[in-house]
Parts: structure tokens; C-alpha cells; sequence
């Protein structure tokens, strides 16, 4: 049956097609395999961003499998993932769910999707700091703020040298 | 009189101390004790010990259901001089702690009851030695797949004589139409024909090919078997399998062996290993050409054969008749889609997988024999559903799973292989493994069923399934669709089970004496059970089951005779006035009526007889009772009960 085939997988519900060479792409980077999710969803179980999540790591997973990638890449889902690794640490089959809502992310980013702000905040405060989040103060239970000073910490040392910029940038395969 | 508390089953809700102390106070009653496991050698030993310090005559255990340790504790009163048949077992466990749980008192009060009742049977007992039967040595073995063949080696290797009855041209049964079996994708007739070449030259072993049990009937020794020679047309002792007359014939019909995908002559040999090698006529499609007696060198057809019965004398019966597949066309979904279309069992994908195959091992779509790309599985067509078959066709998924890989394999790694499935079931040694490997393989899991299968002009399948992982709503068009059909007891089971009086499940195979302890075995004496006949198996269950069978059935042939129960119908003949109703209902034919000092008398054959008391019931004059269920002792049962 070598000449024209028909599509052999549909979702009907939006029309959507796998696209099995992204799919193939994005897995292969990927210590885990979503083909051997079992969908246990124990990842989901213990997901500290469960209730953020539109989709669930299981559904993340068993959508990769069947190929249906496009769909995950422009979800708002793989943002909100906190990254916490424990569906790493919890998956009876070395699944990975964190690592491949990365390999996902990375794959938004390097279509130049719209990144959370949030995260590109994030991302400037890091670079400029080499912090995720810049110094703030903090209510106690006392009721009173603290900031560093009030404790008598050293002020943090704010920006990176070029070169740890560049290091940086290295690390996270971008540039 | 001995109470058991079995630790706390009884003693938790009975209170064993106060039925004790009433049970003192019975007429008759000279020793009450109780002891936490009365079925413990010391337990035993107690009563032992009793019986000889007070020269008891009649003891009682309070305990749990006969079935479980009667043979216990009869053995222990004979070995204090005792007969074994003076024991009254009363049975507060199943019969009272275990379902009055809840109400102590009243569970109290009655254990007092059946065990007032078990002292006034016991009362009226008498001793009885149990009846010692020879046996023939020899065993018939009904069906010739797998579980028949390795049942049949093993009692052959044992020294018995074996009649092996296989209904179809050859032995092999299913695993001979198998490509490869899981987990280990063995090829199957590579395990297979090892074992069907040793069968055919043991020399202990008759085959009857091509030939059915008509008739069995138990006797003294065991079973008389009618087996019924369907005629070849072909003489085996002179056809050499050279397939010349095959070549030769005009006639073509689809192939059984080939699960209806291929065709095969009027006159065939089922399969190259096939065990007889010989050609069979399907009388119902020759024509009587008469081509094939010209080309047959050896002289070997013969259209003048008629079908004959052949009586076989044997002391134990397995029964191995294995299993069918449910058709799917049986099936509403399925119904309206007729011959030809691409929707296959996975019997059939089988024969299209093996090389001895319609298509020599290339998976290759019916309609036009092209290969398919997109292959889609659906598991449990007609299983685990109400309306057909309830049950679990337990290998369905190993099938599955195994199947799906094959095709990654002969197809390649770009094939689209998707199985829906509604769990997935692989519970065996390696299974589990070998799932895991073909999702490696990249073959597709869908937890999910489609209501609707259809199929388009252009020869592809349309199938709608909701796929409950990612919440969509699939649609999938495969070039090839493969059933996973559930499995069914074999034609004529029903038939057999009642011609041998064998207990038929809610689902129509045969019922084994007791699920967990004696699963090889039937509540009929000398008939035994292996493989898929008991309830679908895979081959390793069934090869287990089948030795498990022959183990049972040697163990009783070799030692040559089985002692019995005495248990059975007494005639008292000064009372029975020769009318024949104790005939008339009697299932086993054990109780006839005779002409003896010229007049008419019924006469029980002990052999046959199993003391199911029909007789005694239905004989108005009271002539004939059963032994340890006379009506001197039931009746003083129940007035005890009653009183």
C-alpha cells in the first residue's frame, strides 16, 4: 500500500493530526520515554502545580505519545509547571513527565511563542542577578517585615559579569 | 463428644465453654472436652486418648465442615481400635460461627443443637468398611491439542496404556496453528511437533484421529467408551503423505486450518507437521472425481470405508477438548459485515503470521493482498460483557500485545500499530516485560473501546474510540483490523459433559471438583481435567493442568484400585416388590431390577452407585435406603432437632 495513504489518526474533537516527527524529535533528547506510560497518573497524584494545571502531566505524557505535540507546545500548562521534579522521582516507569515539559518549553521558545511574564521577569532577574527572584521583604509571624538589612546580611551583589552571561547562556543552550 | 474452637473461627462467637458444659449434661455423652485445633496431631491425640481410656463406642466432633476433616478424624479414632464410620461430625463452623457472627448467643445456642443432633445420629451408626474397586489400567484422553498431548505423554512415560481420541484429521489442536507464543515468541510448532512425534511412536499410545466419543459408560473397572471411526476414505496403514492426491484434487474449500483465510482440497492434509501424515476426504465437498485414487501410488484411497465404532475399555478419562473462538459475526457490531473485509480474528492474523501460512508469513490484508500500513487491535470482542460472555478471556491481551509486536516486526518500525484495550491484562511470568517491550516498540495503547466498526468502500476501517488518557475523541482508519474474539467451551461439550455426567459452569465449561484444591479433577470418580476445557488457559496453565491431570489420573491407575465410601444404595429384599421406579431415576445406572428366585428384585451394582438416595426416595415401600443416611438415622436427627 505504498502510494497515497489516509490519515490514520484523528482527534475529532478539534481536528488535530499527530505530528509524529516533532513527536519523534522532542523524545529523543529525553532520559524517559512517554511510550511506556502506563497512565498510573501518579505523577499527576503528586504534582505540587496540579490544581494550575489545564492539562495534567498524565494527559501531557499520553499526548506526546500519541503524538498530538503542536497542541502541548502553545499550552499554557507546560508554564505552569513548577519544575519540582517529584513526577520524576515518583514514576514507576521512568517516564519523566518534568523533563518533557521542558524539552516542550524549549521547543516554544525556540518558535518564539509568547513566554509567560512572569517567567521572562524571571528570566531578567536572573540574568541581572543570578537570582530567580531579587531580595524582598518578608512579613514574619510577628507581624513585622524583614528585609536583609533589618538581620544584618550583607547586601546581595547585583549583576553578572558578561562572561558569567554568556556562561549562563551556554548552559541553557541558548543564545 | 470433642468441641473445636479453630483458634477463634468458632470460639470467637460460640461460646465453647457453655455448649461444653451442656453437652455433658446429654444421655449418653460420657466425655465432653474442647481443645483450640481439634485437627492438630495433639488435638488428635486427645481423642485418641479417650477413646481408648473410656472404651468409647460412637464420637463426636464439633468442628468445621466434614468435607474439610472427617478423613482426619476418622483416621484418628481407627487408629484407637475404633471403626472409622462411628464418627458424627457436626459442623459449627460453616454452619453457625462463620454465619451468626453477629449474634454469639443465639450461635451459642444452636452449635448445642447440631451437636445434640450429631449424638442422636451417632447413636444409630454402624460400622461400614469402605469399598475397594479395581480399576483397568489404561486412560482415554478426549482431544488432542496441547493439554491432551502432554496428559497423554505423561501417562504413556508412566507405563499406562493411553487411547488418545482427537476429532479432527490430526492432533496439534490450536498451538499448532499458533506462529509464536508469548512471552518468549517461541516458535510454536517447534515445541509443539517434538511432542506430537513422541506421542505418535510411544508405544503405549493409540491414537484415533478423525474419530468422536459417542458414549461413555462408568463400570466396575472404570469406563466403557463407543468411539466412533469417521471414515477417512483414505487407509492410514498404506497412505504415505506424499500429497500427490492433494495436488491432484479439484475441489477447493476454505482451509479450517487456516481459519477459513486459504483454502485446502476435498481431500487434504491439514498441515505439513500433521500427526497422522495422511490424506482425509471431507466426504461433504468430494465429488468423486476419483483423481486422487488415480494418482495414489500406494493404493491407499478408499471410497468403499464406512464409519464404525470401536469400543475401548479404560480406568480413568481425561477430558481435553480444549477450546472455540466466538465469532464475531455473532456479534451485532459485527453482524453486517460480511466475508472479505479486513476485519480478522487473531486466530486468523495467526495463520497470516505463520510461514505455513495462506500467505507464507507476510502479513497481508484480505481484500487485496496488499500490506497494510495502519493495523488497529481491539481486545475483548465478546469478552468481559454482559450479553455474551461475561468472563475474561485471560489471554487476550498476552495475544494482543504478542501480536502487535509481530506486525511492528514483519511490517516495520513505521507501521501504525494501535491496541484499544479496556485494561490491560498480561499477568503472567514475563508479561508484564513484554508489554513494556512493545510499547517500546512503539505500538500505540489505548485505554479505550469503540461503540462502531466500519468499514469503507476503499477496503480501510473507520473506528470512533474515546481514548480515556487524553480525553479525545479518536478517530482511527486501519487497513487491517484484528479481533481479539473471546473464547468459548468447544462444540459439543454440553453434549459430552452430559453423556458423562460432568457439572457444566455459568459459562459452559467444565466445573473441577474444587477450585482450589482439586482443580484437575471432577466430582466423577476416574475423570479428570485438562487444559482450556476447565476455562480458557494460556499453554503454560494448560501444560501444568494437563500433568496436574495425568498425575491424579497415574496415581489412581497405578496403585490399581480406589477405595470408596460406602455410602451407597441397599436393597432389603423381603421389601421390594420389583416395580422399577429405583430404575427409573437412578442417573448412574447403578440400580436394576432383576429376576432372582422367580421374582422380580432390584439389584445395586456398589460400583456405580454414588449414594445420591434418588432410589431410596422414590421406592414406596422403603426397600432401599443408603448406608449412613438410613432413615433409622436421619430420623433421630432430626427428632433431635425437633424434640
Amino acid at each position: 500500500m505504498a502510494e497515497k495513504r489516509p490519515v490514520v489518526l484523528t482527534d475529532l474533537m478539534s481536528m488535530a493530526r499527530p505530528s509524529p516527527e516533532l513527536r519523534k524529535r522532542i523524545s529523543a533528547s529525553l532520559p524517559g520515554k512517554a511510550d511506556f506510560c502506563l497512565q498510573c497518573a501518579r505523577c499527576t497524584s503528586g504534582c505540587t502545580a496540579m490544581r494550575l494545571l489545564e492539562l495534567k502531566p498524565h494527559e501531557i505524557v499520553a499526548l506526546v505519545r500519541l503524538g498530538f505535540v503542536e497542541e502541548l507546545i502553545s499550552s499554557k500548562s507546560i508554564w505552569d509547571c513548577a519544575l519540582c521534579l517529584k513526577c520524576v522521582e515518583k514514576c514507576p516507569q521512568e517516564v519523566a513527565p518534568a523533563e518533557l515539559i521542558m524539552a516542550l518549553r524549549n521547543e516554544a521558545v525556540a518558535r518564539e511563542l509568547e513566554v509567560p511574564e512572569r517567567l521572562s521577569a524571571m528570566l531578567m532577574s536572573i540574568l541581572e542577578s543570578g537570582l530567580a527572584f531579587g531580595p524582598r521583604k518578608r512579613t514574619a509571624r510577628d507581624g513585622r517585615s524583614y528585609g536583609r538589612e533589618d538581620l544584618g546580611l550583607p547586601e546581595v551583589r547585583v549583576g553578572l559579569s558578561e562572561a558569567a552571561v554568556m556562561a549562563l547562556m551556554d548552559l541553557l543552550g541558548g543564545a | 463428644m470433642f468441641i473445636c474452637h479453630c483458634g477463634l473461627n468458632i470460639a470467637g462467637v460460640v461460646d465453647v465453654e457453655r455448649v461444653r458444659e451442656l453437652v455433658r449434661g446429654l444421655p449418653c455423652v460420657v466425655v465432653c472436652e474442647d481443645y483450640p485445633y481439634m485437627c492438630s496431631e495433639p488435638g488428635q491425640a486427645l481423642i485418641r486418648e479417650r477413646v481408648r481410656e473410656h472404651a468409647l463406642d460412637r464420637v463426636v466432633v464439633a468442628a468445621c465442615s466434614p468435607s474439610m476433616h472427617e478423613p482426619t478424624f476418622r483416621r484418628a479414632i481407627e487408629e484407637a481400635g475404633l471403626n472409622p464410620y462411628l464418627l458424627e461430625m457436626a459442623n459449627i463452623r460453616e454452619q453457625c460461627s462463620w454465619v451468626h457472627a453477629h449474634e454469639p448467643e443465639r450461635a451459642t445456642e444452636k452449635a448445642f443443637e447440631l451437636i445434640r443432633m450429631a449424638v442422636a445420629k451417632a447413636k444409630e451408626l454402624e460400622p461400614l468398611e469402605p469399598k475397594r474397586l479395581e480399576v483397568e489400567r489404561s486412560a482415554l484422553i478426549i482431544g488432542g491439542g496441547i493439554a491432551g498431548i502432554t496428559a497423554a505423554l505423561d501417562l504413556a512415560d508412566s507405563g499406562l496404556q493411553v487411547y488418545l481420541v482427537e476429532r479432527a484429521p490430526s492432533i496439534g489442536g490450536h498451538m499448532a496453528m499458533l506462529d509464536k507464543t508469548f512471552p518468549t515468541l517461541d516458535c510454536a510448532a517447534c515445541i509443539l511437533t517434538p511432542k506430537m512425534v513422541a506421542l505418535a511412536k510411544h508405544p503405549n499410545v493409540r491414537l484415533l484421529t478423525y474419530s468422536e466419543v459417542k458414549e461413555v459408560r462408568a463400570t466396575e473397572g472404570g469406563f466403557e467408551v463407543l468411539v466412533l471411526r469417521k471414515p477417512r476414505f483414505v487407509r492410514e496403514d498404506a497412505c504415505t503423505g506424499c500429497g500427490a492426491c492433494v495436488e491432484r484434487c479439484p475441489v477447493e474449500v476454505p482451509s479450517e486450518f487456516d481459519a477459513g483465510l486459504g483454502p485446502r482440497k476435498a481431500i487434504y492434509i491439514p498441515f505439513p507437521q500433521a500427526i497422522p501424515k495422511v490424506a482425509t476426504i471431507d466426504d461433504e465437498h468430494c465429488i468423486r472425481c476419483g483423481l486422487c485414487e488415480r494418482v495414489c501410488e500406494a493404493g491407499a484411497i478408499d471410497f468403499g470405508q464406512e464409519a464404525r465404532e470401536e469400543a475401548l475399555k479404560v480406568g480413568a478419562i481425561v477430558v481435553a477438548t480444549g477450546l472455540r473462538l466466538l465469532d464475531p459475526r455473532s456479534l451485532p457490531e459485527y453482524a453486517l459485515l460480511g466475508d472479505g473485509t479486513n476485519i480478522i480474528t487473531h486466530l486468523q492474523l495467526e495463520r497470516l503470521l505463520s510461514s505455513s501460512g495462506p500467505t507464507g508469513g507476510r502479513v497481508l490484508r484480505p481484500s487485496d493482498g496488499l500490506e497494510p500500513r495502519s493495523v488497529v487491535f481491539l481486545t475483548c470482542v465478546g469478552s468481559r460483557d454482559e450479553c455474551v460472555n461475561p468472563y475474561c478471556c485471560r489471554i487476550g491481551c498476552s495475544i494482543a500485545v504478542k501480536q502487535a509486536l509481530m506486525v511492528k516486526e514483519r511490517i516495520g518500525e513505521e507501521a501504525d500499530v494501535f491496541v484499544c484495550f479496556i485494561d490491560m491484562r498480561t499477568y503472567g511470568r514475563g508479561l508484564e516485560e513484554f508489554y513494556r517491550r512493545a510499547r517500546e516498540a512503539g505500538v500505540r495503547f489505548i485505554r479505550g473501546s469503540p461503540a462502531e466498526v466500519e468499514a469503507l468502500p476503499d477496503g480501510s476501517i473507520r473506528l470512533v474510540v474515546f481514548d480515556q488518557a487524553t480525553w479525545k475523541l479518536l478517530e482511527i482508519r486501519a487497513d487491517l483490523l484484528v479481533l481479539i474474539a473471546g473464547l468459548l467451551p468447544p462444540e459439543g461439550l454440553e453434549a459430552l459433559a452430559s453423556a458423562m455426567k460432568l457439572p457444566l459452569g455459568p459459562d459452559g465449561f467444565l466445573s473441577e471438583a474444587h477450585p482450589k484444591l482439586r482443580p484437575a479433577e471432577t466430582p466423577i470418580r476416574g475423570i479428570f481435567l485438562a487444559g482450556a476445557c476447565q476455562g480458557p488457559k494460556d499453554i503454560v496453565e494448560t501444560t501444568a493442568h494437563a500433568s496436574a491431570a495425568a498425575m491424579k489420573a497415574a496415581s489412581m491407575l497405578m496403585k490399581g484400585y480406589v477405595l470408596v465410601e460406602p455410602y451407597t444404595a441397599v436393597v432389603e429384599e423381603e421389601r421390594c416388590r420389583g416395580c422399577g421406579r429405583c430404575e427409573e431415576v437412578c442417573d448412574f445406572g447403578a440400580i436394576s431390577v432383576e429376576e432372582r428366585d422367580g421374582r422380580l428384585i432390584a439389584h445395586v451394582n456398589e460400583a456405580l452407585c454414588q449414594g445420591c438416595g434418588s432410589c431410596a426416595v422414590r421406592c414406596p415401600t422403603g426397600a432401599v435406603t443408603i448406608r449412613h443416611f438410613k432413615p433409622r438415622q436421619v430420623i433421630a436427627q432430626v427428632a433431635a432437632a425437633v424434640g
